[in-house]
């Protein structure tokens, strides 16, 4: 057996690299950890989307981060879904929020019985949203202060004791025996030796490029290809829920910090015209992230748009896996042929639930109707025509949203399965209506707090998009 | 409004009826045919009547003439899910079937003559944490460390060493709770236990035997049944619970088969209950023989014995004999013979047939998987229960789950046969040199290497049940999680011990196996 891995080198500069380097410096801690630190790179999403699903706080656990330390000092708030605006025309906005709709009755799951008995009554599916009923377990994200994020993993990771070495990379240097990345060489001409190279560069990859290998592209699927991001005034009530606005040519986002305020667009160039400012994304990952000793991690890897905001999610997903599953420094091809089929799939499902949305969406403009007429990835077409026929959604290893998130989005787009499952005939009406009122307070009983329009405020921001 | 596409055009249309009106008739119930009385069939036509009594009228053939095959006695703990859906009284159905509690499967000389290990039906360690136990107990045998066997930090495999029961405590915090368990039982009994329960949801029993299988002329579907007597029974649905003779599936329908005997090699099983001489064991064993295996089911009247066993390699009257000589009593009938193929229908829902059980396919009792299939293409055809003109996308649904199941069972029986050391035997040579399909091999190499197991969300057996068999069967991986080298030897020691001495005292605190039984659910004495 070889000897194990010993040295790390972390290239990178934003919170992708300052969290990988946290994580493995803190669940690992025979290693040494280096970062290459420089500025991340406009294009590179995950280091600076500020929205995050509710797997972040699983992560700050295992490498010993508190609730404290992640939103009360680092200026984080917290949401709880997105409201999605203007998505499927006639219909009214729904939200998509975390955790579960409804109750299951008798085994049945809820959206069945929603579909039979609420659905005909005017009660749309997101009326029980974890959000929208009091007492229901409501799953939640962080909105993150990016600048106060990354300077906490910074810190954080020195504290744990990582080294910090700043400087541009100027060359990568393979050995010529195996195809290993030997050293990193700086601009200065000085050399970083390591056994595992991890790239959190941004879409450039710039170390992991070096070491070759194709990237899978999924503009067959996801047309938008421009993100705008600009900030705003903070929002010190913070919000509860985003929103997601369809335009004309993609949608647009508004997030309303307690610190500061995220808005922006994403759209396809091929679909409207571009006004400048606008930075180019090549949607779709690599074949395989993990190559030889370099690993890929974040938009290196996998370059996906903002909706649903999974950028950080797959970069901590990523973190994760390397901790687990950490070979010696022979870095045997079977390990990482694992690695690499657990990542892919998990990106592919997310590639699959993106698509989802603008298959389904509703609009007449020429990009709408050229993004509902994709020819699904075959994971997806098989998803969408169980669902068609009875409201069934097979399940995927590496899945990362709920059923319930699937649901929200296609019954808020209105579309909905040619029939009711019969196991819910099974399950009289008066039967769900006493567990919904048992478990969770009174049906369709919103909070009354009422979402404010951002609609305003946000046109306002978008003109000083940089 | 744009028309999606989805797949195959002619399969959906994504637009066409998705966004428009909603199918609001009222569903006609569907005729469903069970053909066989046996295990599958009152199983199925249970579930059916309890889950979807207002999608389906179930009339269920079955011949008294023709027995049931009735071997699969072993069950694995997912059938207490199928029983709860049913509200079935636990003790009720353990006295009536004459059951037993199993926390695992005992493997006897499988790697090499004179090894043991248990399969539980639960972790090993507490199951907390980020590292998995057996990366730890890696790390300590590797180092120089006294180790106990890996099975004596298993609160299952300690409690089934020691004969002991509890249920699981449902804290779990609780080492207690860091297991499941299923029963032993007569698989003779059970199926009419589920007779009276299916026909009280309203089930009809015809009595009668099979003679033709009537095909609609234009579909190809099954349109009736003929029986002896005459009597001709239409329905909508065939569900094929013939057994091995797949009366619907492989012989109306053609159904291809495929064989996987090139890797299950074992074709044959003789069979015979003897009397009870040593302990009520909470456990199944299965002990390693010359050219296959044996099972041991000890049940609360008698126990059930078995040697599966390839022609190939011995002959039935040598079988038979080894069978005799090797069981703990006398025998309380004639050992009989089992003839069978491992492998499967190539699809196990065709037209508007739906096997259950033996007619869609066999996998040797080895882990105790026949009644879990059976539960697998039931759950499946629950969920995607159909109207009267079939959807394939229902279909093909049901045919990809099947195939998942076996495929991965197949795999894990496999690696019993392949990861051996013995070369005591002719049979033992070809299992241990055989190749072995490619999701195997990763398997076994990434196992090899550092311990780490396929990780899947779905599917009967989870990680610690293949950590169990490879380390039973001596893949020893080479090297370890890198995380398990964090707490200094000592100290893990110090804890590995703790733990197993805990569990050890646990376990002494539970009761005797058999006495739980007497208390709990004693089959009433024969009159």
């Amino acid at each position: 057996m070889a000897r194990a891995i010993k040295t790390v080198a972390i290239a990178g500069g934003g919170i992708t690299a300052w969290s990988a380097a946290a994580a493995l410096k803190r669940r690992i801690r025979a290693l040494e950890v280096v970062v290459i630190s420089s500025a991340p790179p406009p294009d590179a999403l995950t280091d600076r989307i500020s929205n995050t699903l509710p797997s972040i706080a699983e992560f700050h656990s295992d490498i010993g981060l508190s609730d404290e330390d992640t939103i009360v000092h680092a200026g984080s708030s917290i949401r709880a879904g997105t409201t999605f605006r203007g998505w499927a025309a006639g219909l009214p906005d729904y939200t998509h929020a975390y955790g579960a709709y409804g109750v299951p009755v008798g085994g049945v799951p809820f959206h069945q019985l929603w579909l039979r008995d609420y659905h005909s009554r005017g009660q749309p599916f997101d009326s029980f949203s974890p959000v929208a009923v009091r007492g229901s377990q409501v799953g939640h994200g962080l909105r993150l202060s990016i600048p106060t994020y990354r300077q906490l993993m910074h810190d954080y990771s020195l504290h744990l004791g990582v080294a910090e070495r700043g400087g541009q990379i100027a060359d990568v240097g393979i050995r010529g025996s195996d195809g290993f990345i030997e050293a990193l060489v700086l601009e200065g001409g000085q050399r970083v030796e390591a056994d595992l190279f991890i790239d959190c560069t941004g879409p450039a990859a710039r170390v992991r490029s070096s070491v070759g290998g194709p990237f899978e592209q999924w503009n067959r699927w996801l047309l938008c290809d421009r993100v705008i991001i600009g900030a705003g005034e903070a929002y010190p009530e913070s919000p509860l829920l985003d929103e997601v606005i369809a335009t004309e040519a993609g949608w647009d986002w508004l997030s309303p910090g307690r610190s500061a305020t995220e808005a922006g667009s994403v759209f396809s160039s091929a679909h409207r015209a571009e006004s400048g400012g606008a930075t180019f994304i090549r949607q779709g990952r690599l074949a395989e992230p993990w190559l030889r000793n370099c690993v890929a991690i974040g938009d290196a890897a996998v370059m996906v748009e903002p909706l649903e905001w999974t950028n950080l999610h797959l970069a901590h997903s990523q973190i994760d896996r390397l901790v687990a599953m950490m070979p010696d420094a022979q870095i045997a091809p079977i390990e990482v042929a694992e690695y690499n089929r657990q990542c892919n799939a998990e990106a592919d499902r997310i590639r699959d639930f993106l698509c989802m949305h603008y298959l389904t969406a509703r609009r007449g403009e020429p990009f709408w109707r050229d993004a509902a007429a994709v020819e699904p990835p075959p994971s997806l077409a098989h998803s969408l025509s169980l669902f068609s026929e009875r409201g069934r959604l097979p399940y995927y290893e590496e899945e990362t949203f709920a059923r319930d998130s699937w649901l929200a989005v296609l019954f808020g787009h209105g579309f909905r399965p040619r029939r009711i499952d019969p196991l819910a005939d099974a399950v009289p009406p008066e039967q769900v209506e006493r567990a919904l009122a048992s478990h969770m307070g009174q049906p369709g009983d919103r909070f009354s707090s009422g979402q404010p329009s951002y609609r305003g405020s946000f046109l306002q921001m978008g003109q000083n998009a940089q | 409004m744009a028309v999606v596409a989805v797949g195959k055009p002619a399969e959906i249309c994504v637009s066409a009826f998705c966004f428009g009106k909603r199918d609001v008739r009222e569903q006609p119930r569907l005729n469903v045919v069970v053909v066989g009385g046996g295990t599958a069939g009152w199983m199925t036509a249970a579930a059916l009547g309890k889950l979807l009594p207002t999608r389906c009228n179930v009339t269920l053939v079955e011949s008294e003439a023709i027995g049931i095959v009735g071997v699969g006695e072993a069950t694995l703990p997912h059938i207490r899910g199928f029983n709860d859906r049913l509200g079935i009284d636990e003790a009720e159905f353990m006295a009536a079937t004459r059951a037993t509690f199993k926390l695992g499967i005992e493997f006897q000389d499988w790697a090499r003559l004179g090894d043991s290990y248990i399969h539980p039906f639960g972790t090993f360690g507490s199951g907390q944490g980020d590292v998995p136990f057996h990366q730890y107990w890696c790390r300590l045998r590797k180092e120089g460390a006294t180790m106990s066997a890996l099975g004596d930090y298993s609160m299952a495999v300690t409690m089934a060493n020691m004969n002991r029961f509890a249920r699981p405590d449902p804290d779990p915090a609780r080492i207690e709770s860091t297991f499941n368990y299923a029963y032993q039982f007569d698989a003779t009994l059970f199926a009419p236990f589920l007779r009276g329960i299916a026909e009280t949801l309203g089930a009809s029993r015809i009595e009668g035997r099979i003679v033709n299988v009537e095909l609609d002329g234009e579909s190809g579907d099954i349109a009736a049944l003929q029986l002896e007597d005459g009597r001709r029974i239409e329905g909508d649905l065939f569900v094929d619970c013939s057994g091995f003779v797949s009366l619907l599936m492989g012989k109306a329908l053609g159904e291809p088969f495929e064989d996987w005997s090139h890797w299950l090699p074992c074709d044959r099983a003789v069979a015979m209950p003897c009397r009870t001489e040593t302990a009520v064991t909470p456990y199944t064993s299965a002990i390693a023989m010359p050219a296959g295996w044996r099972w041991r089911i000890p049940l609360q009247h008698r126990t059930g014995n078995g040697y599966v066993y390839s022609s190939s390699f011995i002959s039935d009257d040598d079988a038979r004999s080894a069978l005799v000589g090797a069981v703990e009593g006398d025998g309380i009938a004639e050992p009989r013979v089992l003839r069978f193929k491992a492998g499967r229908r190539t699809r196990s829902w065709v037209r508007n047939c739906v096997a259950v059980g033996l007619s869609s396919g066999f996998l040797e009792p080895l882990e105790s998987t026949s009644i879990y299939l059976i539960q697998a293409a039931i759950s499946g055809l629950v969920e995607l229960f159909p109207e009267k003109v079939i959807s394939p996308v229902d279909r093909n649904e049901f045919n990809r789950l099947i195939d998942m199941e076996y495929d991965r069972i197949r795999d894990f029986l496999i690696l019993h046969y392949h990861a051996t050391e013995r070369a005591d035997a002719p049979f033992w040579d070809y299992v241990r040199t055989m190749s072995v399909p490619d999701t195997l091999q990763e398997k076994l190499e990434l196992f090899r290497r550092r311990g780490r197991v396929v990780k899947y969300r779905e599917g009967v057996f989870l990680d610690a049940s293949w950590v169990a068999v490879y380390i039973g069967q001596r893949v020893i991986p080479e090297g370890h999680d890198i995380r398990a080298d964090l707490p200094p030897l000592d100290v893990l020691a110090r804890s590995a011990e703790t733990l197993r001495a805990d569990i050890s005292a646990k376990a002494a605190l539970m009761s005797d196996h058999r006495s739980h039984i007497e208390a709990y659910c004693p089959m009433a004495v024969a009159a």
